[in-house]
C-alpha cells in the first residue's frame, strides 16, 4: 500500500495505544517497563507455542477445526502465562511494599495496582497488534493493494487492522479484570477473561467463510466493547467500594 | 503475420525492379517508429493481463483499477540521442553485428603456395529478424537454409579422396543478413583487404557462389519442390544448373524435383547474394529456395516463423541435392563415378537433431549435439543477430561471441577437420601448429587440436570503424554504394525490461485511510484524557 495508507493503517490499529501509552503511561518509569516486561513474555508465549505446532504446520487444511484446535491450545497457553504473570507481579506487590513500609513511604493504591495492570495488558495488546498487522504492513509498502477473496469489499491490510484494533483493546482491558478478579477472589472476572479470550479467538475463525468478515468484525467489536464495558463497571465498584473503607477507616 | 516490408531490404537489390512484391503479405510495421513500447506476453501472461482487464470492466469498485507499470529504460531515449550516429558517439547504444564463420573442406594447405584452386562457396544465413527481438526463431528463413548447409557439410565430410577435388569447397554462414546484409557485405570487403579473418581465400578464385536460402516449406504433396534462382547467364551458373539437374537425377527415389526459377522474376529474391552481385555484378551465383515468384513463407521475419512451419524432410531433401550437387561440381566431371555419388547420403538424425537445438527451447541450446561443443550461455535459441561488443577481430574474445556461431565454429572445424597423427590433450592456450584449431575449447573435455581451416569473420556494417574504444560511423562513401544505402542499425543500451500488473487503490481512499487512522487516535487520546479526570475528581469527591 502507499506510505499515507499504510500510516493510516497503522494509526488505525496502534493509535489508541499510543494514546494510552503517552496519557497514562510514559510519566511512570515502572509502567514503561511494566508494558515492556509484558510484550515480552507475549512473545515469548508465541515463540514456545510455535516450537510445539510447528511439528504439524503448515495446516494444508479446508476445514475449521484444526485451526479450532490451534487456537484453543494457544489462548489455553496464553491464559495459563496470564496466572503465571499475575503470580509474579503479587510477589512483586509484595516486595514493594515491603520496602515502602520500610522507607515510611505509602503503599500501593488501588489506582496504582490498575494502572500496572492496564500497562500490562495494553503489553499484551500492543504486542499483538506488532505481530498480528505491523508485520504485515512492514513489507507490502509499494503502489498496489490487495484484497482477499473471501473479504472483497475491504482491502486486506484494512482488515487487519481494524481486528487488531479490537484485540488490543480486548487484550488491555482483560488484564484489568484478570487482576481484579486474582486479587479479590472473584470467580466471575477469572472466569469471563479466559471466556472472552476463547471468544474473541473463535470468532475469527469466522473469517474463513465467504464474506465472514462481516459478521466476525461487529462480533469481536461486540465482544471488546462488553470488556471495556464489564471493566469499567468492575472500576468504578472497586474504587467506590475504597472510597467507603477509606472514609470508613479515616 | 509478416510485418517486415513487400520486398525486404528492396534498398539493397542489384537490380532496379525494387516494386517487385516478393513477400506481398508484408505490412511493414516492423520499420515504423513507435514511440511506446510493445509487449509480447506469453500464453499464461496474456490470461493473465485478460482477466485484469475484465476485471476493471466488470469492477463495482469505483476506487480500485488493475494497472499495468512497465520497467524498461532505454539508454538512448534518457540521453536524447535519437539516432545512431549520436549515441554511438555517447557510448549509449552498440552496432549491430556478429560473427560469422567459414570453414573449407577439405581444409586448405598452406604449406605449397602455388595450390590455389578455384573456389565454389556455399552460403547460409545464421539469423532473422522480427517485430519482438527475443522471438526471432526464423525457422524457414534462414535457419533451414542453415541446417541444410551443415547437414550437407556432414554428408560430404565422409567421403574419400577430397584432396584430389579440382575446385575448393568453402562454406560461410554469415549473420546480421536481415539487417542490411551486414554479414555479406563486412566479409567481401574483408576480402578486399585480404585480412586475417579470410586469409587462405583470395577473391578472384571464387568461382561460383551457391546460397541456400529458405528451403524448409519446400514440400509439397509427398515431393520436395525448390528452384533454383540464377544471377548472370555465364558458364560457371549453366554448370550449377547442370550439376543440380545431376543430382537430382541421382537422388530419383526421394521425389525432389529442383527447377530453375521464373524467368519473368525480376532477379534474384532478397539474399546474401545481392550483395555479392551489387559489389561486383559479374558474380556467378544461384539461390536455391523453395518458392518460386513469391515468398511461400507466410511468416517470413516474424516470432511465428517457428518450427511448424517447416519439414524436416524438405530440409533433408534440400541437404542431399547441394551436398551432391557440390561434389558434382567440385570434381568437375572428373572420374566421377555414380558409386561415388549415391554414397552421399543426408544423415537425417542430425537434421532433426539440428532442429530440435536451433529451433525449439526442449532442448534448445542444451542439447546434446550443441552441448558437445560448446557451454550455451542459454537454452531458447534466439536468432537476432545481436550486438557487437568490443574490437571486432578473426580471433574475438568467446565471450562476446553469441552461442550459434560458436557453435557452428565449433561444428564445421569438427567436421571438415583432419584429425592429427598424435592427437595430445588440451589447448587451451591454442594450437601450436598454424593451420590448426582447437575444437570443443569449452567442454570438460578441454579441446583438442585438429587440422582445420575454420575462421570467424566479424560481420558489423561497413559504414562503422571501430577505433580505440569508440565506433565511428564513416560518412557515405561512392565505392560503397550498399554503406550508401545501410542505416547503420544500432541498439540502444538497456538495463531490466519488466512489465507488472497489479490493483491500486483510490488516492483519496487512502488519504481517508490516513485521515481515519488520525482521527482514532485523537479521539482515543481525548476520551482517555477524559477518563482519568473523570476517575480523579471522582476519588477526590469525598
Amino acid at each position: 500500500m502507499t506510505i499515507a495508507a499504510g500510516i493510516g493503517y497503522a494509526l488505525i490499529a496502534l493509535g489508541p495505544s499510543l494514546s494510552l501509552f503517552i496519557s497514562a503511561i510514559s510519566k511512570k518509569p515502572f509502567l514503561i517497563l511494566t508494558v515492556l516486561s509484558s510484550t515480552l513474555l507475549w512473545l515469548i508465549s508465541l515463540i514456545v507455542l510455535s516450537a510445539l505446532w510447528r511439528v504439524f504446520l503448515p495446516l494444508n487444511s479446508t476445514t475449521w477445526w484444526p485451526y479450532g484446535l490451534l487456537l484453543f491450545t494457544s489462548i489455553a497457553f496464553q491464559e495459563g502465562l496470564r496466572l503465571l504473570f499475575w503470580k509474579v507481579y503479587k510477589r512483586l506487590e509484595d516486595l514493594l511494599d515491603a520496602f515502602a513500609d520500610k522507607v515510611s513511604k505509602p503503599r500501593l493504591f488501588l489506582t496504582d495496582k490498575m494502572q500496572i495492570s492496564l500497562a500490562g495488558g495494553l503489553g499484551h495488546g500492543v504486542a499483538h497488534a506488532v505481530f498480528f498487522c505491523l508485520s504485515l504492513l512492514t513489507p507490502a509498502f509499494g503502489p498496489a493493494t490487495y484484497f482477499v477473496d473471501r473479504c472483497s469489499q475491504i482491502p486486506f491490510f484494512l482488515v487487519s487492522a481494524i481486528i487488531a484494533l479490537a484485540f488490543v483493546m480486548i487484550h488491555t482491558f482483560s488484564m484489568v479484570i484478570a487482576f481484579n478478579g486474582y486479587a479479590e477472589g472473584n470467580k466471575v472476572d477469572q472466569i469471563f477473561v479466559p471466556s472472552v479470550h476463547f471468544a474473541a479467538g473463535l470468532v475469527t475463525l469466522v473469517n474463513f467463510a465467504s464474506g465472514g468478515c462481516i459478521v466476525s468484525i461487529p462480533l469481536l467489536y461486540f465482544i471488546a466493547i462488553l470488556t471495556l464495558l464489564h471493566c469499567g463497571k468492575m472500576v468504578w465498584r472497586r474504587l467506590a467500594e475504597n472510597r467507603s473503607t477509606q472514609g470508613t477507616q479515616e | 503475420f509478416s510485418p517486415t516490408q513487400k520486398f525486404p531490404q528492396a534498398e539493397f537489390s542489384p537490380y532496379q525492379n525494387t516494386n517487385y512484391e516478393w513477400n506481398p503479405i508484408g505490412s511493414g510495421i516492423m520499420w515504423n517508429a513507435y514511440n511506446f513500447p510493445v509487449f509480447l506476453l506469453s500464453e499464461s501472461s496474456t490470461l493473465t493481463l485478460q482477466e485484469a482487464a475484465t476485471k476493471n470492466e466488470k469492477s463495482k469498485k469505483a476506487y480500485t483499477a488493475d494497472v499495468a507499470e512497465f520497467d524498461l529504460v532505454m539508454q538512448t531515449t534518457k540521453a536524447g540521442t535519437h539516432d545512431s550516429e549520436s549515441c554511438l558517439k555517447e557510448r549509449t547504444c552498440l552496432p549491430l553485428g556478429g560473427y560469422s564463420v567459414w570453414s573449407s573442406l577439405p581444409p586448405i594447405n598452406f604449406s605449397s603456395p602455388d595450390q590455389s584452386k578455384p573456389v565454389i562457396l556455399t552460403v547460409a544465413s545464421m539469423d532473422s529478424a522480427s517485430f519482438f527481438r527475443d522471438k526471432s526463431l526464423g525457422a524457414d528463413s534462414p535457419i533451414s537454409g542453415l541446417i541444410s548447409l551443415l547437414a550437407a557439410v556432414d554428408a560430404l565430410s565422409h567421403v574419400d579422396g577430397l584432396d584430389d577435388l579440382t575446385k575448393q569447397l568453402v562454406f560461410i554462414v554469415f549473420t546480421g543478413e536481415a539487417w542490411g546484409y551486414l554479414g555479406s557485405r563486412r566479409f567481401l570487403h574483408e576480402l578486399d583487404l585480404q585480412s586475417d579473418a579470410v586469409s587462405g581465400l583470395n577473391k578472384s578464385s571464387i568461382e561460383m557462389v551457391i546460397e541456400i536460402g529458405s528451403i524448409g516449406k519446400g514440400l509439397n504433396q509427398g515431393v520436395n519442390e525448390f528452384y533454383a534462382h540464377t544471377a548472370g547467364a555465364t558458364s560457371a551458373t549453366n554448370d550449377t544448373l547442370d550439376a543440380l539437374k545431376r543430382a537430382q537425377d541421382s537422388l530419383k527415389s526421394e521425389h525432389i524435383i529442383s527447377s530453375t526459377a521464373n524467368a519473368s522474376n525480376p532477379g534474384i529474391p532478397p539474399s546474401s547474394l545481392m550483395a555479392f552481385l551489387r559489389k561486383n555484378s559479374l558474380t556467378s551465383g544461384v539461390v536455391l529456395e523453395d518458392f518460386n515468384s513469391v515468398f511461400s513463407n507466410k511468416f517470413y521475419h516474424s516470432h511465428l516463423d517457428d518450427m511448424s512451419n517447416i519439414n524436416s524432410s524438405a530440409i533433408v531433401a534440400a541437404a542431399s541435392l547441394v551436398a551432391r550437387t557440390l561434389y558434382i561440381l567440385a570434381s568437375d566431371n572428373k572420374n566421377l563415378s555414380s558409386s561415388a555419388l549415391t554414397a552421399i547420403n543426408v544423415n537425417v538424425s542430425l537434421v532433426q537433431a539440428l532442429m530440435g537445438c536451433l529451433l525449439d527451447c526442449d532442448p534448445g541450446l542444451s542439447c546434446e549435439l550443441v552441448k558437445n561443443y560448446i557451454s550455451p550461455t542459454n537454452t531458447c535459441p534466439s536468432h537476432y543477430v545481436g550486438v557487437i561488443q568490443d574490437e571486432p577481430s578473426s580471433t574475438p574474445y568467446l565471450g562476446y561471441v553469441d552461442d550459434v556461431s560458436r557453435f557452428l565454429w565449433n561444428f564445421l572445424a569438427d567436421r571438415t577437420s583432419v584429425p592429427r597423427e598424435n592427437s595430445s590433450s588440451t589447448c587451451a592456450k591454442g594450437c601450436r601448429n598454424k593451420g590448426e584449431v582447437c575444437v570443443r575449447a569449452e567442454t570438460d573435455g578441454k579441446g583438442v587440436c585438429v587440422i582445420s581451416t575454420t575462421r570467424y569473420v566479424p560481420a558489423y556494417s561497413t559504414r562503422l570503424k571501430f577505433d580505440s574504444g569508440d565506433w565511428i560511423v564513416l560518412p557515405p562513401n561512392s565505392s560503397d554504394p550498399m554503406g550508401m544505402v545501410d542505416p547503420v542499425w544500432t541498439e540502444s543500451n538497456w538495463n531490466a525490461i519488466g512489465l507488472r500488473v497489479y490493483e491500486v487503490q483510490n488516492a483519496t481512499y487512502d488519504r481517508l485511510v490516513l485521515l481515519g487512522g488520525i482521527a482514532l487516535t485523537v479521539l482515543a487520546y481525548l476520551a482517555i484524557v477524559f477518563t482519568q479526570a473523570f476517575i480523579t475528581k471522582a476519588l477526590k469527591r469525598d
